[in-house]
């Protein structure tokens, strides 16, 4: 998979006020910086940055990170829900790349 | 060397043993975790105080350094708090990730995967509303490092 793919997973239905889990995975090296063994080569990080959680378009949490999470990042991040919306994730890395994904929560 | 000189001379050297880990101060072993704490939070670790409303989930020994899931939960009401932070003492770079926490949280919650070099406590610091930081630490035994 391409580097910033994402999957975002929420529950499909919520009940109003219900505490609910945002899942995510995205797929990115999350590479430290380091030297190359072959070469010897200062090789540069790459790796995600900031990571923003949005309810209806209203900012929940913003999540920063460097080299020390895993690579292909797994994310948990907790939401309260009064209302039935949209989920979205927008996420960078620190060569510039910018991608978002959205998912929708009934609530009843 | 006599054998009462010997047993006096061993005797010392027992207890200097025993007691060599007792007299370094507590912090000296995380220079990098004051220096980042410092950096990142302005605070020295001695200014934060340990409580058991976090809790964080992780294994006592992780398979793999590369890859260590992290699940950190509190029972402090989410509109007390305000960021949340994640340290492994012995990395590297001891911060790994922060998280800022609004009441559209609902819970103080955050879990994710991490990476760890070597065995290390790991501590989830969160800071309050009203300006004071308190935490957690756990212990995790790390058998196969994971940052290469």
């Amino acid at each position: 998979m391409a580097i910033g793919t994402g999957i975002l997973r929420v529950p499909k239905e919520a009940k109003k006020g219900e505490v609910v889990r945002v899942q995510m995975v995205i797929t990115h090296p999350m590479s430290p910086p380091r030297k190359d063994p072959a070469t010897g080569q200062e090789v540069p990080p790459h790796t995600l940055t900031k990571l923003e959680l949005f309810y209806n378009n209203r900012l929940v949490s913003t999540l920063n990170m460097g080299a020390g999470v895993s690579a292909n990042p797994f994310i948990a991040i907790s939401l309260k829900v009064e209302e039935s919306g949209v989920v979205r994730i927008a996420y960078e890395d620190n060569k510039g790349g910018k991608w978002d994904r959205t998912a929708e929560i009934k609530v009843t | 060397m006599d054998r009462r000189a010997f047993i006096a001379l061993s005797a010392v050297a027992v207890v200097g043993f025993a007691l060599s880990p007792a007299l370094q101060p507590a912090h000296a072993s995380t220079p990098r975790l004051e220096e980042e704490l410092q950096r990142r939070l302005g605070v020295r670790l001695a200014q934060i105080r340990e409580v058991a409303e976090i809790k964080i989930t992780a294994p006592t020994i992780a398979e793999s350094g590369a890859n260590v899931p992290i699940t950190v939960e509190s029972d402090i009401p989410v509109d007390r708090v305000e960021h949340l932070w994640i340290f492994v003492d012995k990395n590297p770079v001891p911060w790994v990730t922060d998280l800022k926490l609004t009441p559209m949280n609902g819970q103080v919650y955050l879990s994710t995967r991490i990476k760890m070099g070597e065995t290390s406590n790991v501590r989830a610091i969160i800071k309050l509303k009203d300006g004071s930081y308190v935490m957690a630490t756990k212990e995790v035994k790390v058998t196969a490092g994971g940052c290469g």
